[in-house]
């Protein structure tokens, strides 16, 4: 079973797209600086020095781990988790703005399941 | 013949100082290092029986060293960095001339990365998030990550070790480093012991286990003292003790400053208790032998004894008897000094920062005081104990160690001929 799966969730917190989250996404210029905040204050450098285009390993020399760590902070500011088969996309600093701003975003109504859809859960 | 082991560099962190200078200084001045445990929040203190501990304040790894991998590992491998760091310096081994492979490190510790592991599993527990435990967690609880990230931070190559028997951890590192020269694996042996564990679970489980002095909550500096009557268990302490080992051609060959020749190492199993030395002795005296044979002296040439003594009413006894035993009228010439009354008990580092006190009575004829020997116990008596400085010149020197799992360790060292 994959750890990082959003199923693992905690009964303490509710899963990130059923906490209201919607109601006050932020903006997309304020998920950005969030970002590069957090990947600035990692890397010890000027935010300034951090643009959209820089890529996580190449440019700015984050190794596996160090990405891991990033996305660990990442799903901690935005309430996230983050499964295993999406880390591959995320090359640039621009990838995970806009992979935060994908995941933050309110679902497409149509596609939104209806309480009487659900599948039922067990009694116990 | 065997090859000739010698150490060419210390480093410390300890209670009382960090950097082997202000630490014999305040050794020799017999400062204490132990003091009152402000806070294991939101634990409240009254639930320890024992509340006093040998702690290092306001440590930051970045104050010492540039090495921001050094920020993944736990407490104790960071403190295991900044002492070998300066060990590596004063041997003035210069790692570029160096051949890589032909370095190995060697540490001991006792508990590894509590601090990290007691937090994630606090927060785990209490937050019941398997997502939010942190993806460092495994890297930075693993015993060996003080060794890895000593290789990685100095470019050592060769063996990279980590030898686990609680509190004799680092002296078995010692006798390891010295095996792993003369057997011809390497030439030099970055050696260290480390640990760092005043964490709330470790604090209260030796608190359960009663192994902690408990009557000396109000006046800390006064709870850890070796071989005194009024001892009544030991002092938690937290450190890092470094030395660097290397053949004596290699030291030769780059003019090195030789401090002391690492003479010789035994190691046994009293196959007894995990936790209870046997009382009559004879276990600690067998491995105190094996040393001084493996080292080609007899109890005669001896001159001082760093001895374990923790302050536990058993531990002292025991120790002395064995001592007894194997020097018979020879222990009313000896020196004898217990260096864990100034810094209390650092597990896993106890015998690397007691070869690097006895290190330092070879190269000074100083030995540091027994802190708090103020009334001598009858059960636990020899006439080198002191409570003062002494002065004396030292050309042969024992440190003992022994550890849960029933394991002893001794370590002879010897002043290097002119």
């Amino acid at each position: 079973m994959n750890p990082l799966a959003p199923t693992a969730a905690g009964p303490s917190r509710p899963a990130a797209g059923t906490s209201g989250k919607e109601n006050q996404m932020p903006a997309e210029s304020h998920i950005a600086d969030q970002i590069i905040t957090a990947l600035a204050e990692y890397l010890k450098r000027d935010k300034k020095s951090i643009t959209l285009d820089n890529r996580l390993r190449d440019d700015l020399g984050l190794d596996s781990i160090a990405t891991i760590e990033l996305l660990f902070k990442l799903e901690e500011v935005f309430d996230l988790q983050i499964p295993d088969e999406d880390l591959k996309g995320l090359v640039t600093v621009g990838h995970v703005v806009k992979y935060v701003q994908k995941r933050l975003a309110p679902p497409p109504s149509k596609k939104s399941p209806q309480p009487a859809a659900r599948a039922k859960r067990p009694k116990k | 013949m065997k090859t000739r082991v010698v150490i060419t560099g210390l480093g410390i962190v300890s209670p009382i100082g960090i950097g082997v200078k202000d630490f014999w200084k305040a050794a020799m001045e017999g400062r204490s290092g132990v003091t009152a445990v402000k806070s294991f929040d939101p634990f409240p203190l009254e639930g320890y029986r024992s509340r006093v501990a040998a702690q290092i304040e306001n440590f930051d790894l970045s104050q010492h060293l540039d090495f921001p991998q050094g920020a993944r590992v736990d407490r104790f491998a960071q403190f295991a960095l900044v002492a070998a760091k300066e060990a590596l310096a004063d041997s003035g081994l210069r790692m570029d001339r160096e051949e890589a492979h032909r370095i190995g490190v060697i540490v001991g510790a006792g508990m590894g990365g509590m601090v990290m592991g007691e937090r994630e599993v606090t927060q785990l527990y209490q937050q019941l998030r398997p997502h939010r435990v942190h993806p460092n967690l495994i890297p930075a609880i693993t015993l060996n990550s003080a060794s890895g990230i000593l290789a990685m931070a100095y470019g050592a190559k060769g063996p990279n070790l980590t030898i686990s028997t609680a509190c004799s951890s680092s002296a078995h590192a010692l006798g390891q480093a010295l095996n792993c020269i003369r057997s011809g694996q390497a030439d030099t042996v970055i050696t260290a012991g480390a640990d760092a564990s005043i964490t709330p679970l470790v604090f209260a489980g030796f608190c359960s286990l009663r192994a902690l002095s408990t009557k000396f909550n109000e006046t800390p500096t006064k709870a850890s003292r070796p071989f005194d009557r009024l001892r009544d268990g030991f002092v938690l302490g937290e450190g890092a003790g470094a030395l660097i080992l290397e053949s004596l051609s290699h030291a030769k060959k780059r003019k090195a400053r030789v401090y002391a020749e690492v003479a010789g190492y035994a190691a046994t199993s009293e196959a007894y208790h995990m936790v209870i030395p046997r009382e009559d002795g004879v276990e600690i005296a067998e491995t105190i032998r094996l040393a001084l044979k493996d080292a080609g002296v007899t109890p005669a040439q001896v001159d001082y004894i760093n001895a374990h003594a923790t302050s536990t009413p058993v531990g002292d006894n025991v120790e002395i008897k064995g001592i007894r035993q194997v020097f018979k009228s020879r222990v009313e010439k000896l020196a004898i000094s217990a260096t864990k009354s100034l810094i209390g008990h650092t597990l896993g580092a106890a015998g690397a920062i007691g070869g690097i006190a006895t290190v330092l009575s070879i190269e000074t004829g100083q030995i540091h005081p027994t802190i708090n020997y103020d009334e001598p116990d009858p059960e636990c008596n020899a006439p080198g104990i002191s409570r003062s400085a002494q002065e004396r010149p030292v050309k042969i020197a024992l440190i003992n160690s022994f550890g849960f799992g029933s394991n002893n360790a001794a370590v002879v060292f010897r002043k290097p001929s002119p």
